[in-house]
C-alpha cells in the first residue's frame, strides 16, 4: 500500500463490546498529513472488522502473557492489531500494512494515557472518552 | 428431512397469480416471515452440533456427487419407442430413476465386510458420439476444468432464487423457512457438482458401465447389439478413458405392439450370446396422459447439469406462455419396470463388477507397489532409467506419464490405481480410497504430473474427512492445510482450472464444517479463500459469503460468555452477505441474513454499524425483530386513541398469533436478560396494509426510526 494512502482506524473497546473511543487518522509518515482517506463504505467495515476480531482476541488473550497481541486478525487486506489492558479493555488498530513495532510504541503511549484517564475520579470503567489526546500519539509513530 | 429443492413445475407460473392483490406490499409479509425465522435462529443456535437432518443433507449431496457413471448407448428403434411415449430418448427416461436406486444396495469393502446403502445412485450419461451429450466427451484436459460451468450455475441459481422470492412474498411464513436457510446453498453445491467434466486426472466421469439397448422391433437384434458394442468401443473417446467398462445389454419390449413370447425367446438368445448382464425391459409404447388410469409423473432429475436445466426451464417458460402443461407422465407399470431394471443392473452387475475390479487391482497393483518388492522395483527402475532411457527418443524419464496429453494410458499402474481409488470412493470405502490416494500422490509427484497430484491431494483430504477420523490440530496443520493449499495452487496457477479448485474447496469446507469445533473455523477460512479465487459470479459469491457466516456460527463458545466462539464473525459475514443479496435484489435472502445477524448487533454503540444496519433494513424491507414488541404496543396505543377503526391490531386479527408472540417475547426477555433498550428514539407509527392472511387487507401499525442520533466521533 502506498504510504500516502495508509489510513488507520483506532478504537478502544470496553468490556461489553462497547466502543469507548474512536478515531480515524491517516499516516503522518512520508509527508502524510494525518487525514484519514477512508471511503464511505470502508467506515462501517472498519467497525465490523474491529468488532469481529474480538472473537479472535478472546481466543488469544488466554494463550499469550503479553499485553500486546500484535496482529490478531486479517480481513482481505486489512489487519487488526490489539493491545489488551489489565482490565480487559481492548485497544484495537485497524490498518492495511503490517508493522508491529511502530504500532507497539503507539499502543504503549495510548495505554499510558488511558491509565491517566482511569485515574480521573469522575471517570468510570466503560465510560466513553471524549478527550482527543490519543490522536497525538499517532503523530509520533504512525 | 428432504427439502424439495427443485421448484415444482407450477412454480414458474406462480408469477402470474402473485400480484393479485393491489395492496401488495413488500413489508406486509415480512412481519410474519421475519419474526419466525429470526426467533428460530435466536434460540436454536445454542446447540453444540448441527441437527441430524442437516448433516444427512450435506453428506448425501457429497455422496451423490461421486457416483458411478453409466453411459447409455441405444439403437434407433429403441428411441422410436420412447419418442412415441413423448420423450426424446431412453437416456432421458431412465436418468431420473438412476438417482435413487430403489431399496437397499449392499457392497463389500476391502475388508470383506458388507456395507448397506439406502441411497445408492448412479448417474446416466449419453454415450460418446450419440448426439445430444457429445459435448461432454471432448473436454480432454484441464481446459474442461475451468470456469465455463460457473456462470451457468450462477444464472440457474438466480432463476431459482427469483422464483422463490415470488413465492415467499405471496405465501405464509411456515412455507418459506426452507427457502431461506441453507437450501439454496445445497442447490448451488449440487449444481456445481452435477457436471463433472471428463478429465485425465480423475475417473469419476469416466463410464463404469455402458447400457446397450435394442428393442423388440429390431429385425436383426443380435447383429445390432454387436454393432452397438463395436461403435461404442470405436467412439471418439479420449485415449485416457479406459474402454474396458461393463456392458449391460437391455432388450426393450414394446408391450402394446409386440409379442412377449417372441421377445422372451430373443432374450434367451441374448443371454446365450452375451452372458448374464442382460435385462428385458417391458415398456408400453403408447403416450401416457394425466387422465390415464395408472399415470405417474415422470420423476425429475435432481442432478441435471446447470446448462441442461437452464435450457429446460427456459423452454418450459415459453411453453407455459402458450398455455400448455409440460409435465410429463408415464405409465405406472413403466416406472416400476425401469426401477427394477436399474436396481438389478446396479445390484447384480455394476457393483459386483466394481468389487471384482477393486479386489483384483488391489491384489495385483497396490500390494505389489506397497510391498518391499514393489519399492525395490520402482527404485531400481528410477535408478536405472537415468542411464537406460537416455538413448531412447521417447522422453527423458521412464515414467508412464505422457506429457503431450497430460495423462496416463489407462493400462499403466498409475492410471489403474487412480481408478481403484475412485471406484473405492464411489462404493464409499473411504479408508481404502484414502490409502490409495495417499500412495499414488507420491508417484504422480515423481512424474511431475501436477494435475494428477492436485487431484490426488484433493481426494486425499476429502476421503480422509469422510472416514470420520478425529481431526487433530496436527492433522489439520500438516495434511489438510498443506494439501488444500497445494491443490489450489496447482489448479489455479498451473492449469487455471477454477472449477476444479472451487469444487475442491467447497466440498472440503462442507466436510470441515460438519466436523464442527475448530474445524469449522478452518472451514470458514477456506471458504473465504474460495471467494478470493474470484471466479464465482454474483450469486455464488453471496451464497458463499453467507456460508462463511454459517461456518463461523457452527463454532460455539464455551461457558456462559461463549468464549472462543465466532459469533461476531458469523454476524459480520451474514451482514456482508445481506448487503450482496440486496444488491442482487434478493430481499428474502437478505432479510434472512439480517435476521440471523441482528441479535449480535442489538444495542451496539458503533455508530456506523448501526447506521449501516438501518440502511440494510430499509433497503430489504426488513422489520427488526426487536421492534416487534414496540409494534404491538404502539398498535394498541393507536387503537386506544381511537386512531382508526380501520386499525386491526395484530393481536385481534388472530388469537394464536398473539399467543405465540407473547411467548416469544417472554423467551426473548429471558434470553437477553438485563439488556437495555437500544437507543432512545422517537417512534412514529405508519400504516401499512396487511395481507398476511390473504383475506381482506386489514391495517396494522409499525414503527420506524425517525432518526438515529448522529453522534460525531
Amino acid at each position: 500500500m502506498a504510504g500516502s494512502s495508509t489510513s488507520y482506524y483506532f478504537v478502544i473497546i470496553g468490556t461489553k463490546d462497547n466502543p469507548l473511543y474512536e478515531a480515524e487518522f491517516g499516516t503522518f509518515k512520508q509527508g502524510g498529513d494525518g487525514v484519514p482517506k477512508f471511503r464511505e463504505e470502508q467506515r462501517h467495515m472498519n467497525q465490523f472488522i474491529a468488532h469481529s476480531s474480538l472473537d479472535c482476541i478472546e481466543d488469544l488473550q488466554w494463550a499469550s502473557k503479553e499485553m500486546y497481541l500484535k496482529a490478531v486478525d486479517k480481513f482481505n487486506n486489512t489487519w487488526v492489531s490489539c493491545f489488551l489492558t489489565g482490565g480487559n479493555i481492548k485497544l484495537l488498530l485497524v490498518h492495511d500494512a503490517r508493522s508491529d513495532e511502530p504500532i507497539r510504541q503507539f499502543f504503549t503511549d495510548v495505554y499510558d494515557m488511558y491509565c491517566k484517564t482511569l485515574m480521573n475520579p469522575f471517570y468510570e470503567v466503560n465510560m466513553a472518552i471524549r478527550s482527543q489526546i490519543f490522536k497525538a500519539a499517532a503523530k509520533k509513530y504512525l | 428431512m428432504a427439502v424439495p429443492l427443485d421448484l415444482p413445475p407450477r412454480s414458474l407460473s406462480a408469477m402470474g397469480t402473485s400480484k393479485a392483490s393491489p395492496m401488495y406490499n413488500l413489508r406486509s409479509s415480512v412481519v410474519s416471515t421475519g419474526s419466525t425465522t429470526s426467533l428460530a435462529s435466536l434460540f436454536a443456535g445454542t446447540g453444540a452440533s448441527l441437527p441430524r437432518d442437516i448433516v444427512d443433507d450435506i453428506k448425501s449431496v457429497i455422496h451423490h456427487a461421486f457416483v458411478p457413471h453409466i453411459a447409455v448407448h441405444v439403437s434407433q428403434d429403441v428411441n422410436e419407442i420412447i419418442r412415441e411415449k413423448g420423450l426424446p430418448d431412453l437416456y432421458q427416461l431412465i436418468r431420473p430413476y438412476g438417482e435413487k436406486v430403489q431399496g437397499r444396495i449392499t457392497a463389500r469393502d476391502s475388508q470383506g465386510s458388507s456395507m448397506p446403502f439406502e441411497d445408492f445412485a448412479v448417474r446416466g450419461r449419453t454415450a460418446p458420439g450419440a448426439g445430444t451429450g457429445a459435448g461432454q466427451w471432448d473436454g480432454g484436459s484441464a481446459e474442461a476444468m475451468n470456469s465455463e460451468e460457473l456462470p451457468l450455475v450462477d444464472e440457474l441459481l438466480d432463476l431459482h432464487l427469483s422464483h422463490a422470492e415470488e413465492l415467499i412474498e405471496t405465501s405464509l411464513a411456515a412455507e418459506t423457512e426452507h427457502h431461506t436457510g441453507q437450501a439454496f446453498y445445497l442447490l448451488y453445491l449440487r449444481k456445481l457438482l452435477s457436471g463433472f467434466p471428463v478429465t485425465p486426472h480423475e475417473t469419476f466421469a469416466h463410464p463404469v458401465a455402458c447400457l446397450i439397448a435394442i428393442s423388440s422391433r429390431n429385425l436383426a437384434p443380435i447383429d445390432t447389439l454387436r454393432q452397438l458394442y463395436k461403435t461404442g468401443a470405436e467412439m471418439d473417446i479420449p485415449g485416457y478413458v479406459n474402454k474396458e467398462y461393463l456392458r449391460y445389454y437391455v432388450l426393450v419390449h414394446d408391450e402394446d405392439n409386440d409379442d412377449i413370447q417372441k421377445s422372451t425367446a430373443l432374450f434367451e438368445q441374448m443371454k446365450r450370446h452375451f452372458g448374464l448382464h442382460c435385462h428385458l425391459l417391458r415398456l408400453r409404447s403408447s403416450l401416457c396422459i394425466v387422465s390415464d388410469e395408472d399415470s405417474v409423473p415422470l420423476a425429475k432429475s435432481e442432478w441435471l447439469p446447470a446448462s441442461e436445466e437452464l435450457a429446460e426451464l427456459r423452454s418450459r417458460q415459453d411453453d407455459e406462455i402458450e398455455g400448455e402443461s409440460t409435465s410429463r407422465f408415464i405409465h405406472g407399470s413403466d416406472e416400476s419396470a425401469i426401477k427394477t431394471m436399474i436396481r438389478e443392473m446396479v445390484a447384480q452387475s455394476v457393483i459386483p463388477f466394481m468389487e471384482r475390479n477393486i479386489a483384483s487391482w488391489n491384489d495385483q497393483i497396490l500390494s505389489r507397489r506397497k510391498g518391499l518388492g514393489g519399492r525395490m522395483l520402482s527404485f531400481s527402475r528410477r535408478f536405472l532409467s537415468s542411464t537406460a532411457t537416455r538413448s531412447t527418443t521417447n522422453s527423458a524419464t521412464a515414467s508412464n506419464f505422457d506429457l503431450t496429453t497430460n495423462s496416463y494410458d489407462p493400462i499403466t499402474p498409475e492410471a489403474q490405481m487412480r481408478k481403484l481409488a475412485d471406484w473405492a470412493f464411489m462404493l464409499r470405502d473411504w479408508k481404502l480410497a484414502y490409502d490409495v490416494y495417499n500412495t499414488i500422490r507420491s508417484d504422480f509427484n515423481n512424474d511431475k504430473a501436477w494435475l494428477h497430484v492436485a487431484g490426488a491431494q484433493e481426494m486425499t483430504i476429502i476421503s480422509l474427512l469422510l472416514t470420520g477420523q478425529a481431526i487433530t490440530p496436527k492433522l489439520r496443520a500438516d495434511t489438510i492445510d498443506v494439501y488444500l493449499d497445494a491443490a489450489c495452487y496447482s489448479y489455479v496457477t498451473r492449469f487455471r482450472a477454477f472449477y476444479a479448485a472451487l469444487r475442491c474447496l467447497l466440498v472440503t469446507v462442507e466436510l470441515l464444517r460438519l466436523a464442527g469445533g475448530s474445524s469449522a473455523e478452518l472451514a470458514a477460512k477456506w471458504a473465504i479463500r474460495s471467494l478470493d479465487l474470484n471466479v464465482q459470479p454474483t450469486v455464488g459469491k453471496a451464497l458463499i459469503s453467507q456460508r462463511v457466516g454459517d461456518c463461523y456460527a457452527v463454532r460455539q463458545g464455551a461457558g456462559s460468555g461463549g468464549w472462543g466462539g465466532r459469533r461476531r464473525k458469523a454476524a459480520m459475514w451474514h451482514i456482508l452477505a445481506a448487503e450482496m443479496w440486496i444488491r442482487l435484489g434478493k430481499f428474502a435472502q437478505a432479510r434472512h441474513c439480517i435476521d440471523v445477524a441482528t441479535p449480535r448487533y442489538s444495542g451496539t454503540e458503533f455508530v456506523f454499524i448501526r447506521r449501516f444496519l438501518e440502511q440494510l433494513n430499509l433497503d430489504s424491507g426488513h422489520v427488526d425483530l426487536l421492534d416487534l414488541g414496540s409494534l404491538k404496543l404502539s398498535g394498541e396505543k393507536e387503537a386506544q386513541n381511537g386512531g382508526g377503526e380501520s386499525l386491526v391490531d395484530l393481536a385481534d386479527g388472530d388469537g394464536d398469533v398473539q399467543q405465540q408472540q407473547r411467548e416469544r417475547e417472554k423467551e426473548r426477555e429471558k434470553g437477553e436478560d438485563g439488556e437495555k433498550p437500544r437507543f432512545d428514539r422517537k417512534r412514529r407509527s405508519i400504516l401499512i396494509p396487511q395481507t398476511v392472511n390473504g383475506d381482506a387487507p386489514g391495517m396494522m401499525t409499525m414503527t420506524m426510526d425517525e432518526s438515529f442520533d448522529d453522534r460525531p466521533l
